[in-house]
């Protein structure tokens, strides 16, 4: 039994039901089968999984041949590794917990079938995109999981922010994509093949190709690796690109925590270490990535800082770890990079739903200085963030302490000052992260109850259905880093399980840092604990005299280091002035008086001249006759 | 020769300006009349050259029977009394000079064949598919060969005659109202019974007849 | 010139000719003008015919000339009725009030 087929397309199937025929089963039923369906594929993943790293299966299933002319040879294929079979794990768990929380959180809305088939839309994009073979399937997905994005996030379109959000989303993420064609492009041009197998055995040999493009001459494969991470770059919201993540929002949390934490941002990291093979050859680009990584964890990590809305907070620490995983490719540690992807999708998800049913109780209130105070009474909600927040921290011996200082300490390990230097920058990063989880929680469930609308005897807590999900998402949170490190980043199993999914140019060095290195992050991490809970609880007005006395730094932090301002004065205003200028000048004067206004006036005025000629008078049709015939001898004549 | 030449001036002179006054002239009838001299000129010149048959049935057919159709018509229609107005000023004045140049165009495009010959003499052999027999009369030769080589023209002719007279009788046929006729297909088909009504006088009483 | 060759009865049927077609379209009186033009260019058809026949020995060209003579006249009478039959209807025969082909 093939079950790979079924993974893939079971969502799609489930898609298409609750898509064109919600109606007619029916809302809950729709709901079932999408949820049923999903939750099917995340068990056979785990089947596959534990074929893979038990039997080293591996597989290559064709689906049908899309395109064959000439030398071009693309199919719709199934690929089968260890790195496809983690993303499957993490893609297909992550999108069933969701789909059974949004059965609990979107009950009050009336178009739950509609959210349920876009939900498993997006599951069968994003499996399309970690199981395709070649680079043309993979942009399928990716279209695909945009798309989808672009659906989910302005799903209450009635609401003018949600719409501009998701045309966002969609336009920054095209910046990318027009990066990612190219490098598409660029291989094939290269290679004349855009199937993995085949790009990834000419590479050694095309290190010396050269492109000239402007008379400028890049190399090829650095330019293929800075092309592809464009893509990269605005799939997982880095920086630069990363405009359009916190604006995302604006969509349901089940939407957030599927797309913007577990799968869609992570398509990004799942691109540079497929691509490991083409990277490893370029130092350039991966220093590039180091860099672009780093900054976006620092970045977004102050930022987070001083936001006040509970998701944007958890979107900023999404982008902020995301460029760690970045770091960690760029340096090299591609088997890190997806740990720490792996134990990410856990206890991000973890927090954006439970985030959700914070929102559910506090009816839709998302500012975390309007909550406050109600840890007795959301307890499962309570906890359960708790978790979340110390997994995301890296406290000991939780599943991001296992991920997330093993990055730093690769980036210790190189050696150099830039090393030194981006581990610095990591655990800085990584002290700021938890100063700001904790914050959340503290400010969202401790101190005093600040909500002037709702009373507080009116808060209780969400429905199971929104808890087991919720809970599952935790015990991943807590055991996935200790269970399987071993079997991702560790020395010798590790190479076991990665094998060629994965490709490493030198191995990556066993030493260990020393010791008071590897204590520094987890007891800064500890420390930050009570001093969170001091500085925003118990004493604020420290804090609000710091703040008070660093206002435009505040400012700075809090308006996102002005990004979307820089980029309206740069690229969004002149745009807009472009396009009114063709409109109006060019469309309306130019094209519309040549084009059909002007045509279809020019043909009426032909046309009643044309009457003229049909006055009735017989002695005029004679004459035209005669004209004719005089024109026909002169012709003959001349001839 | 010399007397041919002169007879061709004259003959011809007096057609071209016959032909000018027929356009030209502002009586209709006069218009009629000046074709009818058009076409005796032209008979004249025929039966000059020696094709004498076709010059007397010109003078038969056209001037006995379709210049007097066309009096005829004139006299009927009314059409003397219209007013004609020929160069007065009509919303499309202009198109006399291009009408003009035109015709002169035409007119030169037409002797242009006569131009060619000085250049190519050859074109002016003699293809004759039947000869001109100069012992018999023109009559005689035509009879010849139209009763036996185009005989299913000529009955084709006869026949477009036919039709002609018909349709000219169709189009101007008219039924007039309130015109006693005889009907004599009623009058033969009439049966003793509508025809013969037996009626018993009494004496001195008389009889009752519904009309 | 004074040898007259077939050029010159070319030329007076080309002259006839035109005079016919100028009358087609340069008359403003009545239509019957416009027939008799018609008359006049079968005329000068047939002058062309007949010197062509004489002067290159070939007797078709009188033979035509004869059935020409049998068309034109069946030709003038039919429109000579439809002339009749238009005046019936619409009262006037001239040229310029004979538009009801306008559009």
């Amino acid at each position: 039994m093939e079950f790979e087929y079924l993974i893939i397309f079971l969502p799609l199937i489930g898609s298409i039901i609750s898509g064109f025929f919600g109606k007619f089963i029916g809302s809950r039923n729709s709901e079932i089968l999408t949820s049923l369906f999903v939750s099917i594929s995340s068990i056979l993943s785990f089947l596959i999984f534990y074929k893979v790293f038990n039997e080293n299966y591996i597989n290559n299933l064709d689906i049908f041949t899309w395109i064959n002319s000439g030398t071009f040879n693309v199919n719709w294929s199934i690929k089968i590794d260890a790195l496809s079979s983690v993303m499957l794990v993490v893609v297909t768990l992550v999108s069933s917990i969701v789909h059974i929380y949004s059965i609990g959180y979107m009950s009050h809305d009336p178009h739950k079938q509609r959210f349920m088939s876009y939900l498993s839309l997006f599951t069968f994009s994003m499996l399309m995109l970690v199981t395709s073979d070649n680079f043309l399937q993979l942009f399928f997905g990716w279209e695909g999981v945009g798309l989808c994005s672009y659906f989910l996030i302005g799903f209450w379109f009635k609401k003018e922010s949600a719409n501009a959000a998701a045309i966002k989303a969609f336009v920054v993420n095209r910046v990318g994509d027009f990066g990612f064609a190219l490098g598409i492009f660029l291989i094939f041009y290269l290679f004349g093949t855009v199937n993995y197998t085949e790009v990834f055995e000419l590479i050694p040999q095309s290190l010396e190709k050269d492109l000239s493009f402007l008379g400028i001459n890049f190399n090829a494969i650095n330019l293929i690796c800075i092309l592809l991470f464009m893509g990269a770059m605005g799939k997982s919201a880095q920086i630069f690109l990363h405009t359009w993540l916190p604006d995302a929002m604006e969509g349901p949390t089940p939407v957030s925590a599927l797309i913007h934490a577990a799968t869609m941002v992570t398509a990004g990291v799942f691109l540079v270490v497929r691509c490991s093979p083409i990277y490893e050859y370029s130092p350039l680009a991966l220093n590039i990535i180091t860099i672009v990584g780093m900054s976006t964890a620092f970045f977004a990590a102050t930022v987070a800082l001083a936001q006040d809305d509970i998701k944007k907070i958890i979107a900023y620490s999404t982008c902020s770890q995301l460029g760690y995983m970045f770091f960690a490719a760029g340096v090299g540690a591609y088997n890190v990079a997806m740990f720490h992807l792996f134990t990410h999708a856990f206890f991000k998800a973890l927090l954006f739903l439970g985030s959700g049913s914070v929102i559910h109780s506090f009816k839709d209130e998302q500012n975390i200085n309007l909550m406050g105070g109600v840890w007795k009474k959301l307890p499962y909600t309570w906890l359960l963030m708790i978790i979340g927040t110390l997994a995301l921290t890296g406290f000991p011996f939780l599943s991001g302490f296992y991920s997330k200082d093993a990055i730093i300490e690769f980036a210790y390990l190189r050696g150099n000052t830039a090393g030194y230097f981006a581990a610095g920058i990591g655990i800085f990063t990584a002290l700021l992260t938890s100063i700001y989880s904790w914050r959340l929680l503290f400010k969202t469930f401790h101190g005093n109850y600040n909500n002037k609308k709702l009373n507080i005897s009116s808060m209780h807590e969400s429905p199971m259905v929104m808890i087991i999900p919720l809970i599952i998402l935790a015990i991943g949170a807590i055991f996935s880093g200790f269970l399987f490190k071993d079997l991702f980043i560790g020395i010798e199993s590790s190479s076991n399980f990665w094998k060629n999914s994965i490709f490493f140019l030198e191995p990556l060095s066993h030493d260990h840092p020393p010791s008071w290195f590897i204590f520094l992050t987890p007891i800064l991490v500890i420390l930050s604990i009570p001093l969170a809970y001091y500085f925003f609880i118990k004493n604020n007005k420290i804090t609000n005299d710091i703040v008070n006395g660093n206002l435009p730094l505040y400012n700075f932090l809090k308006n996102k280091w002005y990004f979307d301002e820089l980029y309206d004065y740069l690229f969004v205003n002149p745009s807009k002035k472009i396009g009114l200028y063709f409109w109006k000048k060019i469309d309306l004067k130019f094209i519309d008086r040549f084009g059909p206004d002007g045509i279809s006036n020019l043909i009426k005025n032909i046309s009643l001249l044309a009457v003229k000629f049909q006055n009735g008078f017989i002695y005029h049709y004679a004459f035209v006759m005669l004209l004719g015939f005089s024109a026909l001898l002169t012709f003959l004549i001349l001839k | 020769m010399i007397i041919h030449s002169i007879f061709f001036y004259f003959f011809s002179i007096i057609a071209i300006f016959s032909a000018i006054m027929v356009i030209v002239s502002r009586n209709t009838v006069h218009s009629v009349f000046f074709l009818i001299l058009d076409f005796i000129t032209i008979s004249c010149l025929f039966i000059m050259i020696g094709a004498e048959f076709i010059g007397m049935m010109m003078l038969i057919v056209y001037v006995g029977a379709v210049a007097v159709l066309f009096l005829f018509v004139v006299m009927m229609l009314n059409v003397s009394q219209q007013k004609n107005e020929w160069l007065s000023g009509e919303k499309n004045s202009n198109h006399i000079p291009v009408g003009l140049l035109i015709s002169v165009v035409i007119f030169f495009e037409l002797i242009i064949v006569v131009g060619g010959w000085k250049y190519k003499p050859e074109l002016l052999k003699n293809f004759s598919s039947i000869g001109i027999d100069l012992s018999t009369t023109n009559t005689h030769e035509i009879g010849k060969v139209l009763y036996t080589d185009y005989i299913h023209l000529f009955q084709l002719s006869g026949m477009i005659l036919l039709v002609a007279m018909i349709g000219a009788i169709v189009l101007t046929f008219r039924k007039r109202d309130g015109i006693k006729r005889q009907s004599y297909f009623k009058q033969i088909s009439r049966e003793r019974e509508e025809g013969v009504e037996l009626a018993d006088p009494k004496n001195n009483e008389g009889v009752k007849i519904d009309a | 010139m004074l040898e007259i060759t077939l050029g010159h009865y070319l030329i007076l049927a080309a002259t006839i000719f035109t005079i016919g077609i100028v009358g087609i379209f340069l008359n403003r009186k009545n239509v019957i003008v416009i027939l008799m033009s018609i008359e006049l260019i079968l005329l000068a058809v047939n002058i062309n015919l007949v010197s062509f026949s004489i002067y290159l020995n070939d007797l078709t060209g009188q033979i035509f000339t004869i059935f020409i003579l049998t068309v034109a006249a069946a030709e003038a009478a039919i429109g000579l009725a439809i002339i009749v039959i238009y005046y019936r209807n619409s009262g006037t025969i001239r040229v310029q009030e004979i538009d009801k082909l306008k559009g």
